[in-house]
């Protein structure tokens, strides 16, 4: 009698490969329904897609951003270069030129470690350009208008990688994705 | 019965939906399928909403700063005191706006005279460092300060303001503003590293001064971690307190 229904012992998960017992309705590792029906398993499969799409998503914005970051330390190492060369005479050469340059090296450090901490380096790089306008804006208030679009979307690729950072983390805490 | 006694040798915990007992190291559980995720999903939620009042908690102080830094507007000690106000006001108000949760903050549990006496040398001799490194550099970094002290000169009682405008308020507000509530909000946005990490870059940045920055910096992240390890922010008071009475005595004497 005990050979009549012979289970197959499921060892594997389907999905993720991982080890299952035999009575885990879902995988452990994954949460894929490994009783469940075949509209179950592909409607879980069908969703992980959906986050994965997300996550591209928001991974692309977060590197829009950090490009943002490299894009404004190139502008500064240039300003710094055109700055000396016309100020060359002048005895304060270096107290302008060397903030340019330290301005660039931070960006330049925010920029590549973005990918590893997206969060901190968006935040600091927003905060970091807009003090440095409004300093501009105190030496003159002229400076603010100048620029002004390409200095609004700036801005706008900055706070849309800060947004998309805080939605990647939180996703993956959600999602459990180390 | 194998089972069994798998979970009674393994650690344990219990599904966040529907309370079986799974393996501690399992991610889903077994009978729900339900993701065993550390946060509540609701707690997330109002992360870009907690942003944005640190935006704009931040928006005051670039404000008040920048406008102490760059005009010449508050040059009596009248309009230069109600500018320690503000910022005072402003950091008190935005920590006590979420007191409930930040005046864990303020309790001084295991205290200890080893560790004090510790982090105030540590903090006398980095405040050494920094002027030593930035005589060397040639650059004035307490250029601020010595705003203080020609306002204060000829004053009855000049070296006790001195002292407690650049020492006593800075430690206690500017402590109470990034390690208190700044740190405390990004704590919620960010993980721990990160939530440092902004906090001390944006409070070494606030000083607008970027040659400083060599010092702000490590200054800040290590006021930053000590918060973190010690649960109390008395001890980055404490450190801030002696870096920066080292550092006016410099000035002075």
């Amino acid at each position: 009698m005990e050979n009549a229904l012979p289970v197959p012992p499921i060892e594997k998960c389907a999905h993720c490969y991982a080890e299952i017992k035999n009575d885990d309705v879902y995988c452990t590792n994954c949460g894929y329904p490994l009783q469940g029906t075949e509209f179950e398993q592909k409607s879980f499969i069908a969703n992980l897609e959906v986050i994965g799409i997300d996550m591209a998503e928001y991974n692309k914005k977060v590197r829009a951003a950090a490009n943002t970051l490299y894009y404004l330390s190139g502008v500064f190492i240039l300003s710094g270069i055109i700055n000396f060369f016309i100020l060359k005479d002048n005895a304060d050469v270096l107290a302008i030129v060397i903030p340019t340059f330290i301005l660039a090296m931070l960006f330049l450090l925010l920029g590549s470690y973005c990918p590893k901490k997206p969060l901190a380096c968006l935040v600091s790089g927003l905060a970091l350009y807009i003090i440095v306008q409004v300093i501009n804006a105190f030496d003159s208030p002229m400076s603010l208008a100048k620029g002004i679009i390409i200095k609004i979307f700036i801005i706008g690729y900055l706070i849309k990688g800060i947004k998309s950072a805080i939605e990647l983390e939180k996703m993956k805490k959600e999602n459990n994705i180390i | 019965m194998s089972e069994l006694s798998d979970i009674e040798t393994a650690e344990r915990q219990i599904c966040v939906k529907c309370g079986a007992l799974i393996a501690k190291e399992h991610r889903f559980c077994k009978s729900c399928g339900a993701r065993q995720s550390a946060e509540k999903p609701e707690e997330s939620d109002n992360k870009w909403a907690l942003f944005k009042q640190v935006a704009f908690f931040y928006s005051i102080y670039i404000g008040v700063c920048g406008l102490v830094s760059f005009t010449h507007i508050f040059n009596t000690i009248l309009l230069f005191v109600s500018v320690e106000v503000v910022l005072a006001g402003t950091a008190v108000a935005f920590f006590a706006y979420n007191w409930a949760e930040n005046k864990k903050l303020l309790v001084w549990r295991n205290f200890s005279w080893q560790k004090l006496a510790a982090y105030g040398a540590i903090a006398v001799a980095g405040s050494f460092l920094v002027h030593y490194s930035v005589g060397w550099l040639n650059v004035t970094i307490f250029s601020r300060d010595e705003q203080y002290y020609s306002i204060f000169a000829g004053t009855k009682g000049a070296a006790f303001y001195i002292v407690f405008f650049t020492a006593v308020t800075p430690a206690l507000f500017e402590e109470l503003a990034f390690r208190g509530y700044l740190l405390q909000t990004l704590l919620k946005i960010a993980d721990t590293e990160q939530a440092v990490y902004v906090s001390a870059f944006l409070f070494a940045i606030i000083h607008l001064s970027f040659i400083s920055l060599f010092w702000l910096i490590p200054f800040a992240l290590f006021i930053g971690f000590v918060r973190i390890k010690e649960n109390t922010f008395w001890y980055g008071v404490f450190f801030h307190f002696c870096f920066n009475l080292t550092g006016c005595l410099f000035a002075w004497l």
